[in-house]
């Protein structure tokens, strides 16, 4: 089933050194050519928000990360009509591209598992 | 030398009434096993308004109860306790946070893991603070606010104690935007640091088993971390100041709180006796009362005495209520004045024989529930002490007429309090019913 973050086969591939020795260069430059980071934007602000669960999510981050995530929105929405990227001294650097959201989207999954699980439990009398 | 002394308590007292014992930390355990149907277990903290560092936090921390911990999620806590059939509650007053599991026999070790595991490993997160925790304290916080008599003993507590047992048991909206799950997680590190501030008051178990058990659950729990405990900060002693307040308030009952506070322990029974003494409700209901005060009330006022004992200090004095102002002012002065009277001396043989044994009624069927047991017991529990009711029974049926007017003037004495809900038109002032504020 996929879930808000999609298939993934990250953890895979880290866990196997030749792998990840042989992905990262290719994963890192790939990163950098979608451009996203060109036009001020993280890899979390990316995510698909039009879900409940991701919109539950959402309500959980701090007023801070909330305030910067709808300033780098309108950014990114100026550049956009603009048919411009951002000064290259203003590109998000890839070790600002940090997973703000994801962990809050996986508790979330994992909430709404546990409730499926709890509304669907057979109890067997011991 | 230990089991010799419990045994001696076992066949010394019929009803079993707790031998304290420590656990494996510390912790006290005790507990009373009368064959009841059902069981009950309370753990009881030191996480009262007393002890909160910031306004709210107390009542934040009781509303945090059985949510998400290091081995359970909340939904999961309440999903497997209705499966047992139990019921989970936390409980706050000035002094003390009491977190509680009702269950069937036989079910204990669960409930008591539940217990074990809000204790060991509580995580506080910010999201369960917003989106459960704060909603809840708000509509209690604003229930409250709404009930005149309670809002009433708010303002009385703060006058009579100002900081400490002053501190409002309720977070309103304005102390909530205060508070993050940071300042909830302090307070529970230091009421739990410190396992000789947490009392296990067991009810249908025996002491033995229920510290079993939480030894058990203890050392399932790895603890959350090694780190320091804040140190507790001292508490003051409590001080007894008094004051006058009136608070307008639009709906409701008019309300008038007239009381005083007294910090010596030594009065406390002799304060049991006088607040039955004073208490104008009829034993049978519309029956009117023969006690001194009753026939001074008007009809449509609704008064009763309260007494409310703390480790340190006591607050006593009378509750009217009523639709009429005009007539509360009446029934304020008559409270007055029976005061004056007590504390002259005017307490009749039979006055007096009628307070006590209400007063010993009021204190012997206040440890029959589970909530009266804790309350009782609990801070007595706390301080290590064996708790009966044998001896706070003894020491109201040892009170005297010259005890009870004693203790009466040294109220009278003392600045009153005073608290005034509803119209404040017609609503007295302090000095208006004969108080020397």
């Amino acid at each position: 089933m996929s879930g808000p973050l999609g298939y993934s086969l990250a953890s895979y591939v880290r866990s196997s050194r030749t792998l990840s020795n042989w992905l990262k260069p290719i994963a890192i430059w790939y990163a950098d050519l979608s451009g996203y980071r060109k036009v001020g934007l993280r890899y979390d602000d990316l995510l698909v928000e039009e879900r409940p669960d991701v919109q539950r999510a959402l309500t959980r981050l701090t007023p801070r990360e909330a305030y910067d995530r709808a300033f780098r929105f309108k950014r990114a929405s100026q550049i956009s009509v603009l048919h411009k990227e951002l000064p290259k001294s203003e590109w998000i650097k890839p070790e600002e591209d940090i997973r703000y959201l994801k962990p809050h989207v996986l508790e979330v999954v994992k909430e709404d598992q546990e409730r499926r699980v709890w509304d669907t439990v057979n109890v067997v009398r011991k | 030398m230990l089991r010799a002394t419990r045994l001696l308590t076992y066949t010394s007292s019929k009803r079993g009434f707790a031998t304290v014992v420590d656990a494996s930390k510390g912790f006290k355990v005790s507990a009373v096993d009368n064959g009841q149907p059902t069981s009950s277990v309370t753990v009881l903290l030191k996480a009262g308004s007393r002890y909160e560092s910031k306004p709210g936090v107390a009542h934040t921390l009781s509303n945090f109860a059985f949510k998400s911990t290091g081995t359970r999620s909340a939904l999961g806590t309440v999903r497997e306790a209705e499966l047992y059939g139990g019921v989970l509650s936390s409980s706050l007053s000035r002094e003390h946070l009491a977190l509680t599991a009702e269950f069937l026999r036989g079910d204990e070790a669960y409930f008591v893991d539940v217990l074990a595991s809000f204790i060991a490993s509580p995580k506080f997160t910010r999201h369960e603070l917003n989106e459960y925790v704060f909603p809840a304290v708000h509509s209690e916080s604003s229930a409250a606010g709404q009930s005149a008599p309670t809002h009433a003993l708010e303002v009385a507590h703060a006058l009579a104690f100002r900081n400490g047992l002053g501190y409002s048991l309720y977070a309103d909206t304005q102390a909530t935007g205060n508070i993050t799950a940071e300042d909830v997680r302090e307070l529970h590190t230091r009421a739990v640091g410190n396992p000789s501030n947490v009392a296990i008051l067991g009810t249908g178990i025996s002491t033995e088993s229920l510290a079993k058990l939480f030894e058990d659950a203890f050392s399932a729990h790895k603890t959350a971390s090694a780190s320091a405990v804040p140190a507790t900060p001292a508490v003051p002693a409590t001080t007894y100041h008094g004051g006058s307040a009136r608070v307008a308030a639009a709906h409701g009952p008019q309300t008038i709180f007239v009381g005083f506070g007294s910090t010596a322990s030594t009065s406390v029974h002799a304060l049991h006796a006088l607040a039955a003494h004073l208490n104008p409700a009829p034993a049978l209901k519309w029956a009117s009362s023969a006690a001194p005060l009753a026939p001074a009330i008007p009809a449509g006022v609704h008064a009763r005495s309260v007494l409310l004992p703390y480790t340190d200090a006591t607050l006593i004095g009378v509750v009217l209520e009523g639709n009429d102002a005009g007539a509360l002012k009446e029934g304020a002065k008559a409270v007055v004045s029976a005061f004056k009277d007590a504390a002259a001396g005017k307490v009749g043989k039979e006055e007096l024989a009628r307070a006590v044994a209400r007063a010993k009624f009021q204190l012997a069927t206040s440890v029959e529930a589970r909530e009266g047991y804790v309350g009782v017991f609990g801070p007595k529990v706390l301080k290590g002490e064996v708790a009966t009711v044998q001896s706070a029974l003894d020491g109201v049926q040892g009170v005297s007429g010259t005890a009870l007017s004693q203790v009466a003037g040294d109220l009278i004495k003392s600045k009153p309090t005073f608290v005034a809900v509803g119209d404040l038109h017609v609503l007295p002032y302090a000095d208006e019913i004969g108080l020397n504020a």
